[in-house]
């Protein structure tokens, strides 16, 4: 199995996925999901980094909490293959 | 891409030590404390920090003198003028948060103006605060009424607490009156966090000197503060919750936020477990507005009203302080000033003075307790959020790394100066006087300081008129504190330490 890594945002009211040649954004976390699988899958199953960029809060905040989220997003194989 | 803009994502382990002022807190705080340290070689290098002393204005205007109101606190620095020691104060702790302010990419121009600006607001109310009507209590102690030697005809007698208060007041009437400056020139540098989180530190050194004195009790304070934590967690959270799904409405992602920031602690809480949900940053962002602004409401009414209505339950007071109020600046802020009124009150009531710091531990270990496990609540939420409200097991994994990015690094820095304190004073018990000596100026002014500015910072960051508009979810957070946190913490803390008193001050 492939690994890929990719930064999460959250910019305009929109998830942004970016890096490793893929900048993408969705309304909704499940909908930009839904795009990188789309963008990503191939002939082997990839697990993709979600790392998220802490930027994208105010600053003041990051004095409480300076993480938001890491997760990996399991992507299939490319439906219709093996 | 800007410098604010540049990705500062958890990688690793060792991602944000240079970059997050909850790291850099715990490298300003140790490095003052092994700068104290030198004590033990025979080298004061902490003496030059500046303390207040008690002053009385007409004597003062009859005779003034720098020395009258404040002058170096170590003994090998007496030769100093009063003003050679508050630049040198001004000049260090300036430029140790600046560095760190450089590396965590603010703009240090205008960091150090406004943390300027926050530093003499913080003088002007400590030396202020130290005015006698304010502070001295009227009181026979050891046969010696100093209420009456100083021949005071009225008095606030409000103790140490009075500079807490002073403080307070100051940073609010610039966050409410001068908005429009606190946002433009304080901004930068108004990060209370930062600064109780250091001052925590300097509180590991004064449990350590705290153990030494009284272990049993200290070990005490500790244990029942991790109990405090199942309150939090097991009690507050799911009450909270569901209150806010079945009487308020809220989605699950809205509840799920606000209990952990009304039950748990505070905005820490809110954006943590925001994350482990996955939902988007505007819920904490929300939530944290409100939590930051309830906080100052109940740092303000709060010890008052512990002091007023149990003046004998110090240890109950301060336990409860800790389960109640959030944010750790907020909290430890409260402790503060609750362990100054209680102990006015005490002296006034009883004659006997509690020495100082007790309360405080016993407000700042519960609440610490709490914030430990944010790390493994948050992981625990994450994994049942995807199995269970998500159904997406298969897809979506957590790691447990992120329990360590969670973990608050202030703590690790807190428990790191205990233990070296105690460790040396057990080991080479010959030493424990000096080494008490030499780090009584971490212990007390070079603390107090950062609580001060604490208050100021916390102060200028409150605008009340940000609750307009919160309707429902400030509605949530006031029932929940009234009907549910305040009173249960109130019972949980009886519960454990009904009648626990801090050590008396020996003459």
């Amino acid at each position: 199995m492939s690994a890929r890594e990719l930064v999460l945002s959250f910019e305009r009211e929109r998830w942004r996925a970016y890096g490793d040649g893929v900048d993408i954004a969705h309304r909704h976390l499940r909908g930009l999901e839904t795009l990188i699988e789309e963008r990503l899958a191939s002939e082997a199953p990839v697990d993709v980094h979600l790392k998220f960029n802490m930027a994208a809060l105010p600053r003041w905040l990051h004095q409480y909490q300076n993480h938001y989220c890491n997760y990996t997003l399991h992507v299939p194989v490319r439906s219709g293959r093996p | 891409m800007t410098r604010e803009q540049l990705p500062s994502t958890n990688r690793g382990w060792s991602s944000g030590m240079l970059a997050t002022e909850d790291w850099w807190a715990v490298w300003i705080g140790l490095a003052i404390f092994a700068a104290s340290l030198a004590s033990l070689g025979g080298a004061d290098l902490v003496g030059w920090m500046a303390r207040p002393r008690p002053w009385e204005w007409t004597d003062l205007t009859r005779a003034f003198a720098w020395s009258k109101l404040f002058a170096p606190a170590g003994a090998g620095y007496a030769s100093w003028h009063p003003l050679a020691a508050f630049a040198a104060t001004y000049a260090i702790f300036t430029a140790l948060f600046a560095f760190g302010a450089r590396s965590l990419r603010l703009g240090v121009r205008r960091f150090v103006k406004g943390f300027t600006v926050l530093f003499v607001v913080t003088w002007a109310a400590w030396i202020a605060g130290n005015e006698l009507h304010l502070t001295m209590v009227d009181a026979a102690v050891d046969g010696r009424n100093r209420y009456s030697d100083a021949a005071l005809s009225w008095g606030l007698q409000l103790g140490e607490g009075a500079p807490y208060l002073l403080a307070l007041i100051a940073g609010l009437a610039i966050g409410n009156f001068a908005k429009e400056f606190a946002a433009k020139h304080l901004g930068e540098a108004a990060r209370p966090e930062w600064y109780i989180k250091t001052a925590i530190v300097f509180l590991g050194v004064n449990l350590g000197a705290q153990t030494m004195e009284a272990s049993g009790f200290a070990g005490e304070l500790i244990l029942t503060g991790a109990a405090a934590t199942f309150v939090a967690y097991l009690f507050f959270w799911p009450i909270v919750y569901t209150a806010a799904r079945r009487m308020f409405g809220f989605k699950r992602d809205v509840a799920a936020v606000l209990a952990s920031g009304i039950s748990v602690c505070g905005a820490s809480a809110a954006i943590a477990t925001a994350g482990a949900i996955r939902a988007k940053p505007i819920i904490p962002v929300t939530v944290s507005m409100v939590v930051v602004i309830f906080a100052m409401l109940e740092l303000i009414v709060l010890p008052g009203a512990y002091t007023a209505f149990a003046p004998d339950q110090p240890i109950v007071n301060g336990a409860a302080l800790g389960m109640t109020v959030k944010t750790d600046g907020a909290d430890a802020a409260a402790g503060a000033l609750l362990d100054e009124l209680m102990i006015a009150r005490n002296l006034q009531l009883t004659g006997q003075q509690w020495q100082d710091g007790w309360i405080l531990s016993a407000s700042l270990l519960t609440k610490i307790w709490i914030d430990v496990f944010i790390g493994v609540w948050a992981f625990v939420l994450a994994i049942v959020w995807i199995r269970k409200v998500e159904k997406r097991g298969g897809a979506v994994r957590i790691g447990p790394m992120e329990i360590w990015f969670r973990f608050p690094k202030f703590v690790l820095g807190y428990f790191l100066a205990w233990g070296v304190f105690f460790a040396i004073a057990t080991s080479w018990p010959a030493l424990a006087p000096t080494l008490d000596a030499g780090t009584a100026v971490v212990q007390s002014p070079m603390r107090t300081m950062l609580f001060m500015l604490t208050f100021v910072a916390m102060g200028a960051m409150t605008d009340f008129s940000k609750l307009k508009g919160m309707g429902k979810i400030a509605l949530l957070y006031g029932l929940a504190l009234v009907v549910v946190i305040a009173p249960i913490a109130y019972a949980v803390a009886y519960l454990f330490h009904r009648g626990l008193t801090p050590p008396l001050v020996t003459p």
